[in-house]
């Protein structure tokens, strides 16, 4: 029937290989423009130390990337007054900025923190999974620049993508599932 | 009508002249507060990332709360046929609406884009509380005043059907106000069934409270007439049966939330009970808004008005904390323990900026003047049927 299969982007993420370098973090900020300056509230992606594992001398910090979880069932969607927040076709979690206004419901329904007022546009923003790029076939500028290639971006209802194989072969989590929120972020362990 | 003499100037007495210079001042701090808003935009509050709900939002609340107060007690008289309280009815309807009022300009003022509102009509969302919040109280606002309209050109025939409209509205709004912070299910303070009751409980405080204001103040220089007097002694009690009734319920909330499970639940209300808001909420919150009006008016089986006047102001400014305490106390338990933000309490903390101060006070003046205005351009006494 139809040619054209929908598509599903996930972020398969394995925390153990983060070694907290925060490029990710410089990244993001570039490619999207965001001038933080010295707002420490203006961020797109953290890292959240997870302690120390182990007994000395076999120490080893853990971290643990996030961003917005491009939830499928996502509560920011729901409580925003204007339908500025919305789900794409093909799984995202997106605002249409000119509807916003700013009433920052969408900020306290969130689970994890994942928005924030804009400095430049002084509307309220968050990860976009750099939508702009994947439009151009390009992969989200946190996934192409991290060293260690914690992050695997893709289509999980193409059976043959890297991420489909991962979550097929490996054990895997989501943040805060008792939320109900079903992230799109899946985390190996 | 020996009200006619006196309405007819705004200020006739050192009394007046009291209250016009104190709206006038307060005004006047909102206009400077206001300024700053126009220049820094929102740089100006101390909202942020993790606590994006400030003093303004809850003075909102404070204000949609006592709006709808103001109208369930008017309609004692138009829809429950109590006909002491007719005498009461016009002029708090007239400030039911400038509550209203004056709470949207609050709210507007905290809103980053209001002019974006447009799109609540053009991009509807049914399944957003705050869609139907906007929504209920402006369809709400629309039915007051078709209300007072109606009670200004003396057509009782409709008043009555106008009041019940104004009643099911005022509590169909209120509900969903509570399903505004209810329904943020990140927030486990704010869940369960304790707000919607407790908010329409305070409602129905606050418009017994500020009724009394209304009246003391109306009547400060002549004799009240008997109806009225009746009317307000009503309202005392009621105001007292509610206040226990309040009490009641503040108690179970905390006992369910320190004994119950839910995450979250548990510190926001040790932030309340021993935490950074613990002086608003035991000194303001409980012993002004609850214990010492309730005391004050059993004492007096609420039949001294000055007493009763005196528990009104107590309350009112308890009730503003509460709300206050409510907004604030839901967000300082952090998403994320590791932001920034959080202090070496494990909270996070929020004081509001000197603009969101003055822009709160502002909307108290804005209140207190168009009362003054109303009270002025409209005989806000109840004509003989
Ligand atoms: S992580 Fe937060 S902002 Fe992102 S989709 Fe889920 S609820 Fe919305
Ligand atoms: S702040 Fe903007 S995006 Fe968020 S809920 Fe309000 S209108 Fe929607
Ligand atoms: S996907 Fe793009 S917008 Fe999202 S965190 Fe990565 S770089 Fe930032």
């Amino acid at each position: 029937m139809s040619q054209e299969r929908k598509k599903r982007w996930v972020m398969v993420v394995d925390p153990d290989k983060c070694i907290d370098c925060k490029a990710c973090d410089v990244a993001c900020k570039r490619e999207n423009g965001m001038d933080a300056g010295t707002d420490q509230q203006v961020y797109r992606n953290w890292i959240t130390s997870k302690g120390v594992e182990g007994t000395y001398p076999y120490l080893k910090e853990r971290f643990e990337p996030s961003q917005c979880q491009h939830c499928q069932n996502p509560p920011c969607v729901k409580v925003c007054p204007t339908s500025a927040s919305y789900q794409t076709e093909d799984g995202l979690v997106a605002i249409d900025y000119k509807r916003c206004i700013v009433c920052a419901s969408c900020i306290l329904a969130c689970p994890y923190d994942a928005r924030y007022k804009s400095p430049q546009t002084k509307v309220i923003d968050k990860c976009t999974f750099c939508a702009h790029r994947i439009a151009e076939g390009k992969l989200p500028a946190c996934v192409d620049t991290c060293p260690t290639k914690v992050r695997v971006f893709g289509d999980l209802n193409d059976p043959n993508s890297e991420v489909a194989r991962l979550l097929a072969t490996r054990h895997y989590r989501v943040l805060k599932p008792e939320q109900g929120t079903k992230p799109s972020l899946f985390y190996l362990s | 009508m020996n009200t006619m003499t006196m309405n007819n100037k705004l200020i006739n007495t050192r009394g007046d002249m009291i209250w016009a210079l104190m709206a006038g001042a307060l005004c006047l701090v909102g206009l400077a507060g206001l300024g700053n808003y126009l220049l820094q935009g929102h740089d100006a509050y101390n909202v942020y990332r993790q606590v994006p709900w400030g003093i303004l939002i809850s003075t909102y609340v404070f204000f949609a709360v006592c709006c709808t107060g103001l109208c369930l007690v008017s309609s004692l008289g138009h829809v429950f046929g109590f006909k002491n309280f007719e005498g009461i009815g016009k002029r708090a309807i007239a400030m039911a609406i400038i509550a209203l009022v004056s709470g949207f300009v609050v709210i507007g003022l905290e809103l980053g884009r209001p002019l974006a509102l447009i799109y609540n009509l053009l991009s509807p969302n049914p399944s957003a509380p705050i869609w139907w919040m906007g929504t209920l109280y402006s369809i709400y606002l629309g039915v007051l005043l078709v209300e007072f309209t109606l009670m200004v050109r003396g057509m009782h025939k409709y008043v009555g059907y106008a009041s019940l409209a104004g009643f099911i509205g005022g509590v169909a709004a209120n509900s969903n106000l509570g399903s505004v912070f209810g329904l943020l299910d990140a927030r486990p303070f704010w869940q369960g069934p304790f707000l919607p009751i407790s908010i329409i409980v305070t409602a129905a405080i606050s418009g017994c409270a500020i009724v009394i204001l209304l009246m003391a103040h109306r009547y400060a220089r002549e004799k009240m007439p008997e109806d009225i007097q009746r009317a307000v002694t009503a309202t005392s009690k009621i105001f007292a049966l509610l206040l226990g009734v309040l009490m009641f319920f503040e108690f179970w909330k905390v006992m369910s939330a320190i004994y119950g499970t839910v995450p979250g639940q548990y510190d926001a209300m040790m932030i309340l009970l021993k935490g950074p808001l613990a002086f608003n909420y035991w000194g303001l919150e409980i012993l002004l808004g609850m214990v010492v009006p309730f005391v004050l008016l059993m004492s007096s089986g609420g039949r001294s008005l000055g007493t009763a006047v005196v528990a009104a102001i107590s309350t009112l400014i308890g009730l503003f904390f509460m709300r206050y305490n409510m907004v604030v106390a839901g967000q300082l338990v952090p998403l994320r323990a590791e932001v920034d933000a959080v202090g070496p309490s494990g909270l996070l903390s929020y004081t509001p900026s000197l603009t969101e101060i003055a822009i709160t006070l502002g909307g108290f003046g804005l209140c207190l003047a168009l009362y003054m205005a109303a009270d002025r351009y409209f005989n806000l006494d109840e004509q003989g049927h």
